[in-house]
C-alpha cells in the first residue's frame, strides 16, 4: 500500500510541474503573432530576422505558416494581429473590408518558369505571355499549386494576363493541390512545367545536389515580381492591444537598417529577396 | 426461546412474470446449522443470496436478527439490489458456487473483508489464522497471486476470506462441488472448526449428503422454488450390492437388509423421507413394500402435532413422523420392538 | 527507399547531436499529451465507469454515440475547437489559440471517446460474480465503486495507452490549434507535417523514429508500473 501511495504522490507531482511548465511557458508580454505563408517560411527568412527583431526591439515575434487565403482568415478572425504575405489583390480587399491596415510594401523576390531542360514547349527566354501560349498550344504537362496561395493566385494572373481561360480541365494541367516542392517534383515526374518561387527552387536545386531534372526557363519578366507586404490587423476590428506591436513590427520592418539586412539574406549563396519599402 | 436468526414471509422472487422462488415462512434460530438440498433450478442459491442479503426478493420481508431487510410486496420491482442495511450484511458472509477472487495476493484477497470493516489491528495474524484454517500456510501462499493457484486452492482462499471476518452466519453454495478431494476435506474441516471455536450459524447447500447429515442439525428440501420438506430426511449410504429379482440391497449389521430401486451408483447415497415410514408393532405379512426391518424405539420427540420418533435398526438410526393416536394405540414407547416398514422406490438418490 | 535508411541514421543523429529544434519538439509533444491525457483520463474515466455501471434512459444511445465519436478524423476536430478558441469565439477571451493547452484541449476532445469507450468495455467486462463477492465481503458504497475500478486496472491501462498513442500521434488538430509555432507549439507530428511538405522525407522519417522512441518510453513505463501493481 506505501509503495501505491508514493507512487500516485510521484505522478501527482510529476504531473503538476508538466502542467505548470506548459503554463508557465506562457507569459510574456512583448509576444506578437504573426500569420504568414508557407513558402515565406519555408525560406528560413523569419527565423534569419526573428532573432535581431528580438535583440532590437525586444519583440517576440511568433507566427504560424499557413496557406495565404487562411493567413488573411486568421487576420479577419484576430487570431493573429499582423500578417506578412505576397498576394496584392487579396490584399487589397483585405484592407478594404477593413480588416487590416497599414499595408506596407516591404521586399519582393520573383518566381520563374521551370521546366525540362530539353524544353519541348519552346518557351526559353520568351516572355511570360508568349510561355503561356505556347503550353497551352502544344498541351505540355503543367504543374499548378491549385491551392489558392499566393503562387497560385499569382499563377491564375498570369494566365489571364495572357488572355487564357486557367486550363484546369485540360488533362495536361495538374492542379496538385500541394505544397511547392512537392508540385516541382510533380512536374518532374511528368516531365512538364511548373512556376515556382526563387526561393523554393534553389531549395529544390540543392536537394538536386546541384542537378535537377527542372531548369529555368522564363524570369524577370516584371509580371513575374512575387511582392511581399506587411498588413497589422484593424485595432477597430480587433481591440486585443496587440497593434502597437504589430506598428513596431512594421517600423523595424522597413527601417533602412533591416532592409539591408534583408538584402544579406541569402540562399545556397544567392540573394533571395529584394527590399522595397517605400517604392510605390 | 432463543432469538431468531431469520425470518422470512411471503418471500417471493423471480425475473419476468415467473417467481423463482416462493417460501411463505422461514424461520431459523441463532447458532442454527441448516443444510440445504434439492435439484439443479430447485432455487437454492437464489434462497441463499437473499439469506446472505446481497438480494432483494421481489415480495416478502426479511428479517435478519429481528431487523427487516427487505420490503413489503413491491410487485414489479425486479431483482433489486441491496443497499440499505449494509451493516447488517457485514455479519453474513457467503461463499458462492463458484468462487471470484480478487485480483490481489491471496493475502489481500482474505484481508478485504477485514479491511473494508476498517478492522486494521491484528489483521496479519488474522489472515494468517484464516489461511491456517483452510489448509494454505501463509508463508507458502499469502504472497501469491489470484492467477497462480489450482481450483482447490482458489476455492480455499475464498472461504479462509469469509472465515476471516468472523460472520455471524455462514453461507456456503455447493462448497465442495468442483474441488478435488484433500480440498473438499480441509474445506469441510475449516467449517467444523469455525463453528466450534466461534458458534458461527451454517447454512449449507450440497449435493454431499452424508457431510450434511453430520454437519447440519435440520435440512430444507427445495423443489421447484419452494421448502418442500422441513426435517432431516434419513440418509442411507450403501454400499448397494445386486440383490435377487433386480432390487439391489444394503446390508445391515444383524443381517437385515435395506432393499431399493437402481441406484446411480454402488455407493450412491439415499434419501428416505420419514413420512414414508409406517410402523408396525407385528411383522407384516402379505404388503407390498419390500422393506420390513425389525428395530428398536430410541427416542420420541413432540413437534407440534405431530411425533417424530427415532428407532435404532441395526445401528442404522432412521426416524419418522406419527399421530399421538397412533402412538397411544399402538403403545409406541422406547425401548418398544417395531418393524419399520417402506417400499422399495420409496427411496431418493442423491 | 533509400530515405527511410537516410532517415534512421539521421534519427540517431539528431538525438545524439542534441539537435534542438528535435529536442524542443519533443518537449512540446511531451507537454501537451501530458495535459491531454490528464485531462481525458481524468473526464474520461467516471463518464466510461457510470457509462457501464450505472443504468438511466437513453443509455444505449449514448453509447453509440461515443462509439462514433471514436471515427472523428482529426481535422475536423481542429475546426470544430477552433471555432470556440477563435478570438471571437466563446472560448476566446482565453487564449488558448496556438498555445500548447489549446492543443491539449484539441487532443483531448479527440480522446476522450476513446477513454470512454474502452474504459466502459472493460467494466463490462468485469466478472458477473465481482459485485455479489464485493457484497458478499461486506463492501458498501465508496468501496464497491474502488475495489471496482482496481478489478479493472489492466483494462483502464490498456485504455490509457490507446489513448496516449492516438494524443501523440495526431497531426491535424494539433496543427490548426497549434500553429505550428517553431520552439512554442511544433510538435514531433507537425514538424513530420511540415518536413515531408518541404520534400524533405529522410527528416520526416527520423522524426518519426524519435516520436516512436518516445511512446515507447512511455508505454514501457505503464508495463513497469502495471506489473508492480
Amino acid at each position: 500500500m506505501k509503495h501505491r501511495i508514493r507512487v500516485c504522490v510521484c505522478l501527482f507531482t510529476l504531473g503538476l510541474l508538466l502542467l505548470a511548465g506548459a503554463l508557465l511557458a506562457a507569459g510574456d508580454d512583448r509576444v506578437l503573432m504573426m500569420a504568414t505563408t508557407t513558402s515565406t517560411d519555408n525560406t528560413g527568412l523569419l527565423n534569419y530576422l526573428a532573432p535581431a527583431l528580438k535583440e532590437e526591439t525586444g519583440i517576440d515575434l511568433r507566427w504560424t505558416a499557413v496557406g495565404t487565403g487562411k493567413a488573411l482568415q486568421l487576420g479577419q478572425s484576430c487570431d493573429v494581429s499582423v500578417l506578412l504575405v505576397h498576394d496584392p489583390e487579396a490584399e487589397e480587399v483585405f484592407v478594404q473590408k477593413g480588416y487590416g491596415v497599414d499595408r506596407t510594401k516591404v521586399m519582393y523576390n520573383d518566381y520563374i518558369f521551370i521546366g525540362p531542360a530539353g524544353d519541348p514547349a519552346g518557351i526559353k527566354g520568351k516572355p511570360v505571355q508568349a510561355a503561356l501560349a505556347l503550353i497551352a498550344q502544344t498541351e505540355a504537362n503543367f504543374a499548378s499549386r491549385g491551392d489558392n496561395s499566393g503562387t497560385h493566385m499569382a499563377e491564375v494572373k498570369l494566365w489571364k494576363s495572357a488572355k487564357l481561360a486557367v486550363p484546369d480541365k485540360e488533362t495536361w494541367y495538374i492542379s496538385t493541390g500541394q505544397g511547392m516542392l512537392n508540385t516541382i517534383a510533380i512536374a518532374a515526374e511528368r516531365n512538364g512545367y511548373t512556376l515556382t518561387d526563387r526561393g523554393t527552387y534553389i531549395t529544390y536545386e540543392a536537394n538536386m545536389k546541384g542537378n535537377p531534372p527542372l531548369v529555368i526557363l522564363v524570369e524577370g519578366d516584371k509580371a513575374l515580381r512575387n511582392q511581399y507586404s506587411v498588413i497589422a490587423v484593424n485595432p477597430q476590428n480587433c481591440p486585443n492591444g496587440a497593434y502597437a506591436l504589430a506598428k513596431e513590427f512594421i517600423r523595424w520592418m522597413v527601417s533602412p537598417k533591416t532592409q539591408r539586412f534583408v538584402a544579406d539574406f541569402t540562399m545556397g549563396g544567392k540573394q533571395l529577396f529584394y527590399p522595397n519599402a517605400g517604392e510605390k | 426461546m432463543t432469538s431468531l436468526l431469520y425470518e422470512l414471509e411471503a418471500v417471493r422472487h423471480g425475473y419476468g412474470n415467473a417467481f423463482t422462488l416462493d417460501v411463505p415462512r422461514l424461520v431459523l434460530e441463532e447458532g442454527a446449522s441448516v443444510g440445504l438440498v434439492g435439484p439443479n433450478g430447485s432455487g437454492k442459491s437464489t434462497l441463499l443470496r437473499i439469506l446472505a442479503l446481497i438480494e432483494e426478493p421481489r415480495e416478502g420481508i426479511v428479517r435478519f436478527c429481528g431487523a427487516a431487510v427487505g420490503h413489503e410486496t413491491r410487485p414489479g420491482a425486479g431483482g433489486r439490489r441491496i443497499n440499505g442495511r449494509s451493516h447488517l450484511r457485514r455479519d453474513v458472509a457467503i461463499l458462492l458456487q463458484d468462487p471470484y477472487l480478487l485480483k490481489k495476493t491471496v493475502f489481500d484477497n482474505v484481508a478485504y473483508g477485514l479491511k473494508v470493516r476498517g478492522e486494521r489491528e491484528g489483521l496479519s495474524a488474522r489472515v494468517g489464522e484464516a489461511l491456517e484454517f483452510v489448509g494454505l500456510p501463509p508463508g507458502r501462499f499469502a504472497k501469491r497471486r489470484w492467477h497462480e493457484l489450482s481450483g482447490g486452492e482458489s476455492h480455499r482462499v475464498a472461504l479462509a476470506a469469509r472465515l476471516a471476518v468472523r460472520p455471524k452466519v455462514l453461507i456456503l453454495d455447493e462448497p465442495t462441488a468442483s474441488v478435488d478431494r484433500q480440498s473438499a476435506r480441509l474445506i469441510k474441516e475449516a467449517v467444523a472448526e469455525a463453528r466450534r471455536r466461534h458458534g458461527t450459524a451454517l447454512i449449507i447447500s450440497s449435493h454431499d449428503q452424508v457431510w450434511l447429515g453430520g454437519v447440519a442439525g435440520e435440512t430444507l428440501k427445495m423443489y421447484d422454488g419452494r421448502i418442500v420438506e422441513h426435517g432431516a430426511p434419513n440418509i442411507l449410504c450403501g454400499p448397494w450390492r445386486p440383490g435377487e429379482n433386480g432390487l439391489w440391497r444394503m446390508a445391515l449389521k444383524d443381517g437385515q437388509a435395506i432393499s431399493a430401486v437402481d441406484p446411480p451408483r454402488p455407493d450412491a447415497a439415499a434419501l428416505l423421507d420419514p413420512t414414508s415410514i409406517i410402523l408396525t408393532t407385528t411383522r407384516p405379512r402379505g404388503v407390498s413394500a419390500q422393506n420390513a426391518l425389525g428395530g428398536t424405539i430410541a427416542s420420541m420427540t413432540a413437534e407440534g402435532k405431530t411425533i417424530r420418533v427415532e428407532i435404532d435398526v441395526s445401528g442404522l438410526p432412521l426416524h419418522c413422523t406419527i399421530t399421538p393416536p397412533a402412538a397411544e394405540s399402538l403403545k409406541i414407547l422406547p425401548g418398544r420392538r417395531v418393524y419399520v416398514v417402506f417400499k422399495a422406490s420409496s427411496l431418493h438418490w442423491y | 527507399m533509400a530515405y527511410i535508411i537516410e532517415g534512421f541514421l539521421k534519427a540517431w543523429e539528431l538525438l545524439f547531436t542534441g539537435h534542438p529544434e528535435t529536442y524542443s519538439a519533443v518537449a512540446v509533444t511531451l507537454k501537451a499529451t501530458s495535459l491531454s491525457i490528464a485531462g481525458s483520463l481524468v473526464t474520461g474515466l467516471p463518464a466510461g465507469f457510470c457509462l457501464a455501471y450505472c443504468t438511466f434512459p437513453g443509455k444505449k444511445f449514448l453509447r453509440a454515440l461515443v462509439d462514433t465519436l471514436l471515427a472523428l478524423p482529426t481535422v475536423v476536430v481542429g475546426l470544430l475547437v477552433y471555432a470556440f478558441v477563435t478570438y471571437r469565439g466563446p472560448l476566446g477571451k482565453l487564449g488558448l489559440l496556438f498555445t500548447i493547452p489549446g492543443m491539449a484541449v484539441a487532443q483531448i476532445v479527440l480522446v476522450f471517446p476513446i477513454v470512454v469507450s474502452l474504459t466502459a468495455t472493460a467494466v463490462e467486462g468485469l466478472d458477473r460474480r465481482l459485485r455479489p463477492t464485493l457484497l458478499g465481503l461486506g463492501a458498501r458504497g465508496g468501496q464497491l465503486l474502488s475495489a471496482t475500478l482496481s478489478e479493472s486496472r489492466f483494462a483502464i491501462f490498456t485504455a490509457s495507452a490507446t489513448a496516449y498513442g492516438r494524443a501523440i500521434s495526431e497531426v491535424g488538430a494539433s496543427m490548426m490549434i497549434g500553429g505550428n509555432i517553431k520552439w512554442h507549439t511544433r510538435t514531433i507530428t507537425t514538424a513530420i507535417a511540415l518536413e515531408t511538405g518541404k520534400g524533405e522525407f529522410a527528416m520526416g522519417i527520423a522524426l518519426g523514429i524519435v516520436l516512436l522512441l518516445l511512446a515507447f518510453t512511455v508505454n514501457w513505463t505503464l508495463v513497469l508500473l502495471k506489473r508492480r501493481s
